[in-house]
């Protein structure tokens, strides 16, 4: 629990992208938080910096309904850049819909690990670290 | 010729009474092979004669005069001055055989004392062949007409007798000896068939011509059967009737058969017809006679095409049918076929082929089946089916209105709820006053954002549910300047270009306020994503296509990338630029307020070049 992973929220609402700041901060155990409003600024950030560790996220916290580029169309590109990556990236879909369409799309992408339903709870944020840290070691 | 001769060869044989020949003429020599020295003067019983025919010859002499049986025939016949007469077969010297007819007569002296015998023998062998070889015709006619049930007869008009071959008491159970008239006959017709054969009989002594006839009778033991009269009236040089000559067959089981066949053919569902190959109708059944409206009589004989409308009319089918006879359908599977009734009405049919092979060659049989009730029911099924069509296709409207709104409530209400929550949280667990302060400000940004949000589904819903829209003539022009006037500001700040042409529809039936709502967000749309390098170039133009009342609004501007954004282009607060205007409210309401009035909205546009709104009013 030592190593300090960097945070990327993908959301256009502010009001979330405050709360959940908030709560990864509360935590005390993240190097870095950035945030997005969409899924294309996301995307033009990782082209950006495709072998960049120190910049690039542990996590990414992804939207489903942003305008521009939503969360769905956020991981078509982001399946294309992928191989380009040096660094794995652990990517949960968050939404407040609890439609099951959108939930069985979200489960049916290999590269998502698990769809949570907003809002986050700060337990929800600290097992999405613990499973991070075992992976690692 | 060496047989007729013998014939006519007359053998003249005498004895005295102690039985020795004294006359032997030459035709004796030549019938029996003898020289007359060789017989002239023999003393012994006639060795030309067979033991066995000599025996009865005895019996029957003796019987006839009722002597003792072994009286001398001889005797017996000079006692009672008779004569006797029969065949004999002769046995001639060579030891062949022919048959004689024979006659032996006792001699007598001028004082009546018997003094011999002449036997005078003929041959009767080509006579007894032709005997034998008509007795031999006579069985084979008598066998033949059995086995055909057939019997011949005679009618002599003149002599008022009648004659029957025996097979024809047969046929009627009559006794051979019966004595026949021309009643005999006309009392075993049926009661139900007498006028009929009456009436044939006299036109045919009238005519001079025989009318074939069929009818029933009734036979000695009480049988109904069904004969065939055939036969010809034979007329005297002055063309007077002298005999009807004739055959009459028992045609029973024929009759049995056809009645059959046509009790197979009425009792067939279908109507039945049956033609031959020049395509005239043999044979037409009731149901035939119920679906065409034609009586048998009037069908018979007449062509086919009678009951084919004029369209259909092609002999060709007909003969290809007859070149290649096999079994099939027609009129089914979208191949409509109609048949003709006799009132000119076209009936919807369907028709089965059968070839069927007679003796009159090859017919075919149609079973017509009236499928008019089907026809209605089809019908039914379609505008059932087309109905529930319309149905599907509102329920599929609906579905994706209550899809619309559940992604609404999952989106839109649920988020703002989730951050109020999350607000909460950190709320209660602030420290500072500064710090509840800012989130106040957070909780304030989230219930504005709420409160329109729900004042926004509010007016779709109203806008979905109401039922009596306020319906006006309105001119297209009018609600543009209306619009114009709303937007003057922005048209001024930014050198909007609008241009019009509503020539081919100036003005449609509609409401007004939604009317004025579409030109608001569609016009404010095109100015607000105009593009940075150009100033926005409107143009909106309204059609009539095909009956249906068209608007466009075409503009310059930004675009819209349609592949990943074209399936929420009009969801509620989806917006597609990062322009702090945009709310994703317009374009929703606007396909709302379209939907609602039975029209759609749809969107053609590219990223840079501009985008292009068509609404189709009444699609």
């Amino acid at each position: 629990m030592n190593k300090n992973f960097n945070f990327c929220i993908v959301d256009d609402d502010d009001i979330y992208q405050f709360a959940i700041k908030k709560t990864i901060e509360s935590l005390n155990l993240t190097q870095k938080i950035i945030a997005f409003s969409d899924g294309e600024e996301a995307l033009n950030f990782m082209i950006e910096n495709l072998n960049n560790d120190e910049e690039l996220p542990d996590v990414i916290l992804l939207d489903i309904n942003m305008p521009i580029m939503d969360g769905f169309q956020f991981m078509e590109e982001y399946i294309q850049i992928k191989p380009k990556l040096g660094k794995k990236i652990t990517i949960y879909m968050v939404s407040s819909s609890v439609d099951q369409t959108d939930i069985d799309r979200a489960n049916r992408i290999s590269d998502v690990s698990d769809y949570i339903i907003k809002p986050i709870k700060p337990g929800k944020i600290k097992s999405i670290i613990e499973k991070l840290s075992m992976q690692e070691n | 010729m060496k047989v007729n001769t013998n014939s006519e060869i007359t053998a003249i044989l005498a004895t005295n009474n102690d039985g020795i020949v004294y006359q032997f003429n030459t035709d004796a020599e030549t019938l029996l092979g003898y020289s007359s020295k060789e017989i002239i003067g023999l003393e012994k019983a006639p060795f030309f004669l067979i033991e066995e025919e000599f025996n009865n010859f005895r019996k029957d002499i003796a019987n006839r005069y009722k002597e003792n049986l072994d009286s001398d025939p001889y005797k017996l016949l000079a006692k009672y001055n008779g004569y006797d007469s029969r065949e004999w077969t002769i046995i001639k010297k060579d030891g062949s055989r022919f048959v004689g007819h024979s006659t032996l007569t006792p001699l007598k002296n001028e004082h009546g004392e018997n003094t011999g015998f002449l036997r005078i023998i003929k041959n009767i062998t080509n006579q007894k062949e032709t005997e034998n070889e008509l007795l031999r015709k006579n069985q084979v006619l008598n066998a033949a007409e059995k086995i055909s049930m057939m019997g011949h007869w005679q009618l002599d008009t003149i002599a008022d007798s009648v004659k029957w071959s025996s097979n024809l008491f047969n046929i009627f159970e009559v006794d051979t000896n019966q004595a026949l008239r021309f009643e005999t006959y006309f009392n075993f017709v049926h009661p139900e068939d007498k006028a009929i054969v009456s009436a044939s009989f006299d036109k045919s002594i009238k005519d001079k011509v025989f009318y074939d006839l069929l009818h029933r009778i009734k036979s000695t033991s009480g049988k109904t059967k069904t004969v065939q009269l055939l036969g010809e009236v034979l007329t005297d040089n002055a063309g007077n009737v002298i005999e009807i000559i004739g055959t009459c067959q028992d045609v029973t089981q024929q009759r049995m058969a056809e009645i059959k066949f046509k009790g197979l053919l009425e009792s067939a569902p279908d109507a039945m017809v049956i033609v031959n190959d020049s395509g005239k109708i043999q044979l037409v059944n009731k149901q035939a006679e119920k679906l065409f409206g034609y009586r048998s009589q009037e069908l018979i004989n007449k062509p086919v095409e009678l009951l084919i409308p004029d369209k259909y009319k092609h002999t060709s089918h007909r003969e290809n049918f007859f070149s290649m006879p096999k079994t099939r359908k027609m009129g089914e599977e979208g191949d409509d076929l109609y048949g003709l009734n006799k009132n000119g009405i076209e009936i919807p049919i369907q028709i089965s082929l059968s070839p069927l092979k007679t003796e009159e060659g090859l017919l075919v049989s149609a079973a017509i089946r009236d499928i008019t009730i089907q026809k209605i029911a089809e019908k039914k099924i379609i505008e059932a089916k087309n109905s529930l069509e319309i149905l599907a296709n509102k329920l599929t409207i609906q579905n994706t209105q209550l899809a619309d709104f559940a992604q609404i409530t999952s989106h839109n209400l649920r988020a703002p709820v989730s951050n109020l929550n999350s607000l909460l949280d950190f709320y209660n667990i602030a420290e500072t006053e500064d710090e509840k302060v800012i989130l106040f400000e957070k909780f304030e940004i989230v219930i504005n954002h709420l409160t329109e949000t729900l004042n926004t589904l509010i007016k779709a819903l109203k806008t979905k549910n109401e039922t009596v829209k306020n319906i006006e003539t309105i001119m297209f022009d009018d609600v543009l300047i209306k619009t114009k006037e709303i937007l003057s500001g922005q048209i001024l700040k930014t050198g909007a270009k609008i241009t019009t042409d509503f020539s081919q529809s100036p003005h449609i039936e509609y409401n007004k306020f939604y009317l004025e709502s579409i030109f608001l967000n569609l016009l404010s749309n095109a100015i607000k994503y105009k593009s940075e390098e150009r100033a926005p170039e409107i143009f909106i133009q309204s059609v009539i296509e095909e009956g249906v009342q068209k608007l466009m609004f075409k503009d310059n501007g930004l675009g819209i990338n349609l592949k990943r954004h074209g399936h929420k282009i009009f969801g509620l607060n989806k917006v597609f630029h990062r322009h702090p205007d945009a709310k994703g409210v317009g374009l929703f309401m606007t396909k709302t307020q379209i939907e609602s009035l039975g029209g759609n909205i749809t969107v053609e546009s590219e990223v840079n070049i501009g985008s292009s709104f068509n609404i189709n009013f009444n699609k």
